[in-house]
């Protein structure tokens, strides 16, 4: 019952995912000509909520399976970021999926619960095993569902992006696979809290390397980012939203507790690899960015320069550090979907992604230009919403671990990508457009209207998320100093 | 009224958000809203700078808002010796500014809400006392000029030049809002110096707090401040356009409509000045005692090449632009010679060029709108038909070269005795022969336009100034001849303001002279 409590929230979703194989199994196919309805989708939206809802009444802190999985504050917070993800996912997508594939929707939300399955398991894993299989629950169901629009033209992209998803995530995980095998043959033990027991020889550097490699895939970091932009291209716009986002929280997460929890005492060995990946990652997405005519391979490179900004704090290492890590990912992802969002909707029935999508936005639709322009604000880290203070706690927290040469080269590389967000801006407010007004349905409404709540309101009061972010470092790293103290360390 | 800082910072915010809340149609309402949070910050403005306690001098009316305490960041107002005329200028400014965009037909709702937000941006750096709110409400009132002169600026060719062009044609991106995102970028690469040193104060300061009051008291290492005064003069200099990063400048304010040009040359050049006297030249006694002599020189070429470039321009626009440039120069050269009387000057010239360009960006967006045309060598006898007009202009040149009896006078005259009082001659010689070559830019545009032979057939129709058009040109017109015959009104206050910072810019044991 104790081992119950800790685990609910996973429990939970597996059980949403049984209902919502019930709801759709259960429901008779829509007669021909009839409007096929999306009574699944909202149901999983309802349901994500509703758990959502919860990890604030319970918090299932303890341990459960002999140590494998731990709860408390800082599984709790990235549950809830995987959660908000699949909410705002499952509201975003719900009318694309209705209309692109009336018949298989129910395949679609279950393939996305799975996927979210693994991702509210990750962040509690403490055991090397059960974070493998987590991982791996959450990223084949993407496979997946990356390649769902590939019937819908002749010459889709989709099949390309989902294979090049695959083989390279097959691929990285073979290679954090090995990397674990040789850490764990180090250390004699696969419980990632003693795994800094291992001692440092050339083999568990090699181990380290690789683990660090096959995560790097998975979050899209330069130089294992191709993926990215060929990915976010070719699959359908509602879910490379979720997709930019979701497993991106997950592959933070898992390297943060294998890094600085396992192997916060090798610190100086994997600091500078990491180091030297973000300020590659900064460099290399938002210089490609810049020539991108493609809104959504601008994204993609601008995501992976965003990957890079994180990676300056990850390569702190300490409470703060962490605490910014978590800070800036739930920025990210209210902005990142949000701006996805709005590029899905602008592009609306064409298959045009080109900047003319956004052309004379603000007046076609003045409400949905003021969201891109927060969105797009936030992106760039600009002051009165949410991604300001990300880039400013991230770059702190670098600051004061010693990378003030990275940190000043972030600032500098972050200038060169105001350059594309404003291009971007550009389209929608000076470019006149004649299409005519984008008419979203309310499940994208929805999502948008609280990706913008969550990017203004946190940008002007960010207080309790960074209190949040601070609680769930303390509770991951084990620090419980008063957190006064702790800052001013 | 312990709140009247507020009041006036959120004012036009406030008017923003109710406009954004009015239709679209509802053209009365939103000049109307825009108007009225105008006024209450203009009002709240002259209350202030009226009741501030020169005998107590120091920060007054403080008001304390935890925004991160674990950071340290406060929400902190204040007003010191330097806010009370500052606020005034910018009240000014964007009351004149309102009424010139009174009849603006195109998305006039969009319109307000930026200029609003903007001015709120440049009121909350005036009277901000934490140094990050002082950053965030810098780049609030940078940001909003991207959009402004992107979408509501002229559609003249803007000649592409430098490193910059060579990026914007690489990406294709078109030339008509080049010179919005020139300005944007180069400020925000100043924002970015800025960030980095501001990084540097706060962890070199060893504890957790960006009060610029406490940032001050510290003393941090010498090499630190050599580092970070560079950074913080670079970063907002780039706004209050030290050469060479005074290029965004022409063409910002030759492409802007005009009451963002009015703005813009008039208050935000100003924040940049501002920025490097409050944080770099106060917080940072040591660097900025190893960096004045480039500070000053750099400022000494800034007068004399903005002159030269002014007098080379036939665009009466890009003359006014340049003319900025060079003004921004003496702003700079009186807080280089470190003492009482240079910075007074600065924060003199600060309001006075303001309300001068303010008035020269007006009148050329009046003519504008008439002849539409902005060469000069099209225009002439215009007094004929506009008098008003070109009697307006003709006080404004009058004041830009400094004619006693006018605002321009004062300012320039306390900075060259400044100058002269800091044993850098110089200095002084190079500012008097950049006052010289305004006069000869500055007198022959005004013969051209209005006095000279004319007006051609086509502009025999132009009409006089008329209804609100007055407003804007009376207000500050009035302005350049009251601070020119009594600068006692605003001089005393900014002189208590001066003798404060400067006794901690020297703190290293240098006299104030």
């Amino acid at each position: 019952m104790n081992e119950l409590s800790t685990v609910w929230v996973p429990a939970a979703v597996a059980a949403l995912t049984v209902l919502a194989l019930l709801v759709d199994v259960m429901t008779p196919p829509a007669r021909a000509g009839s409007r096929p309805t999306s009574h699944v989708g909202w149901l999983v939206a309802a349901g994500l909520s509703a758990i959502l809802a919860g990890t604030f009444v319970w918090d299932g802190a303890g341990t459960a399976f002999h140590g494998a999985y731990r709860g408390g504050a800082w599984t709790t917070f990235v549950q809830r970021l995987a959660l908000v993800a699949g909410v705002l996912g499952t509201l975003g997508g719900i009318d694309d999926v209705q209309k692109r594939m009336p018949r298989r929707q129910g395949e679609y939300w279950m393939l996305l619960l799975f996927s979210l399955l693994g991702m509210v398991i990750v962040p509690g894993a403490r055991h090397l095993l059960l974070v493998v299989v987590a991982f791996e629950l959450m990223s084949v169901p993407l496979y997946v569902l990356a390649a769902y629009a590939k019937n819908d033209a002749p010459k889709s992209l989709a099949a390309e992006a989902a294979a090049k998803l695959y083989f390279i995530g097959a691929a990285s995980t073979a290679i954090t696979m090995f990397g674990l095998a040789l850490l764990t043959g180090m250390a004699g033990t696969a419980s990632i809290e003693k795994l800094g027991t291992a001692p440092l020889n050339p083999l568990s550097t090699l181990g380290l390397l690789f683990v660090l490699a096959g995560l790097g895939y998975k979050i899209g970091m330069v130089p294992f980012h191709m993926w990215v932009p060929d990915t976010y291209q070719g699959a359908t716009t509602p879910f490379v939203a979720f997709l930019s986002v979701a497993p991106k929280v997950s592959g933070m997460a898992v390297l943060t507790t294998i890094f600085v929890v396992g192997l916060g005492a090798h610190r100086t060995t994997w600091a500078p690899p990491i180091a030297m990946a973000a300020l590659l990652s900064m460099t290399v997405g938002n210089l490609l960015a810049l020539p991108q005519t493609d809104l959504r391979r601008l994204l993609g490179y601008s995501g992976i320069a965003q990957m890079g900004y994180v990676l300056v704090a990850f390569a702190a290492g300490d409470v703060f550090g962490t605490a910014m890590i978590l800070f800036f990912m739930t920025a990210y992802l209210f902005t990142n979907l949000g701006t996805f969002l709005i590029v899905h909707v602008a592009a609306e029935g064409g298959e045009d992604f080109s900047f003319d999508a956004l052309a004379g936005l603000s007046r076609r639709s003045p409400g949905l230009a003021a969201a891109l322009l927060c969105f797009l604000l936030s992106l760039a880290g600009i002051p009165f919403v949410v991604g300001f203070w990300a880039k400013l706690y991230v770059f702190l927290a670098a600051w004061r671990a010693g990378h003030a040469g990275l940190v000043a080269a972030a600032v500098t590389l972050a200038v060169i990508g105001l350059f594309y967000y404003l291009r971007m801006l550009r389209a929608a407010y000076m470019v006149e457009g004649d299409r005519p007004p984008p008419t979203p349905g309310p499940g994208v409404r929805l999502a948008i209207g609280l990706c913008l709540a969550a990017v203004v309101g946190f940008g002007l009061w960010p207080r309790p998320l960074v209190d949040g972010a601070t609680r769930a470092s303390e509770d991951l790293l084990g620090h419980h100093v008063a957190k006064v103290a702790l800052l001013a360390e | 009224m312990t709140h009247l800082l507020s009041m006036i910072v959120a004012a036009p915010a406030v008017a923003a958000l109710v406009i954004i809340l009015l239709p679209a149609g509802a053209l009365a309402a939103i000049r109307l809203t825009a108007l009225a949070g105008a006024l209450v910050s203009l009002a709240g403005s002259i209350l202030a700078h009226a009741t501030y306690d020169r005998a107590a001098s120091g920060l007054q009316r403080v008001e304390t808002y935890p925004v991160l305490p674990d950071l340290g960041v406060h929400l902190r107002l204040a007003q010191d010796g330097w806010t009370g005329p500052l606020l005034l200028l910018t009240g000014v400014i964007i009351f004149a500014g309102v009424v010139a965009s009174w009849h603006l037909e195109k998305r006039p709702k969009e319109y307000f809400v930026l200029l609003l937000v903007l001015v709120s941006g440049v009121f909350g750096v005036f009277v901000s006392q934490d140094l990050l709110i002082f950053f965030l409400f810098y780049e609030l009132a940078v940001l909003p000029m991207y959009l402004l002169i992107g979408i509501w600026g002229a559609s003249h060719e803007v000649p592409a030049a430098g490193p910059f062009a060579v990026v914007w044609k690489r990406f294709a991106v078109g030339d008509k809002q080049y010179a919005a995102m020139k300005l944007t970028l180069m400020l925000l690469v100043g924002s970015a110096a800025i960030l980095v040193a501001i990084f540097l104060l706060y962890v070199s300061s060893g504890a957790k707090s960006f009060d610029l009051g406490y940032l001050a008291s510290v003393r941090y290492d010498r090499d630190v401040q050599i580092v970070a005064f560079p950074l913080i003069w670079l970063g907002f200099g780039s706004l209050g356009g030290v050469f060479p990063f005074h290029t965004w400048s022409p063409d910002g304010h030759a492409s802007a409509p005009t009451a963002v040009s009015m703005l813009h040359a008039g208050v935000l050049m100003k924040l940049g000045a501002f920025g490097v006297m409050r944080v770099g030249m106060v917080l940072l006694p040591e660097g900025t005692q190893f960096w004045v002599p480039v500070v000053g020189t750099v400022a000494a070429i800034n007068v004399l090449y903005g002159a030269f470039c002014a007098m080379s321009q036939t665009d009466l626009k890009y003359i006014i632009a340049y003319s900025s440039v060079s003004h921004m120069g003496v702003i700079m050269l009186g807080a280089a010679t470190l003492t009482t009387a240079g910075w007074n000057g600065a924060i003199f010239q600060m309001v006075a060029h303001g309300i001068m360009t303010g008035l020269f960006f007006a009148l050329v967006g009046l003519v504008y709108e008439r002849a539409h045309t902005r060469a000069i060598r099209k225009m002439g006898g215009f007094a004929k038909v506009m008098p008003g007009v070109a009697a307006f202009f003709t006080l404004a040149c009058l004041s830009s070269l400094g004619l006693p009896g006018t605002a321009g006078f004062v300012s320039e005259f306390v900075v060259f005795v400044g100058a002269w009082k800091s044993g850098h001659f110089l200095w002084t010689i190079a500012g008097v022969l950049g006052a010289f070559v305004t006069a000869i830019y500055v007198l022959r545009a005004t013969r051209t336009i209005f006095w000279g032979d004319g007006p051609n057939e086509e502009f025999h129709e132009l009409s006089e100034a008329k209804g609100t058009e007055w407003v804007a040109l009376v207000a500050l017109g009035v302005g350049i001849i009251v601070l020119g015959t009594w600068p006692r009104l605003v001089l005393d206050q900014i002189d208590t303001g001066s003798a404060t910072y400067l006794t901690r810019a020297l703190a290293t044991g240098a006299q104030v002279r």
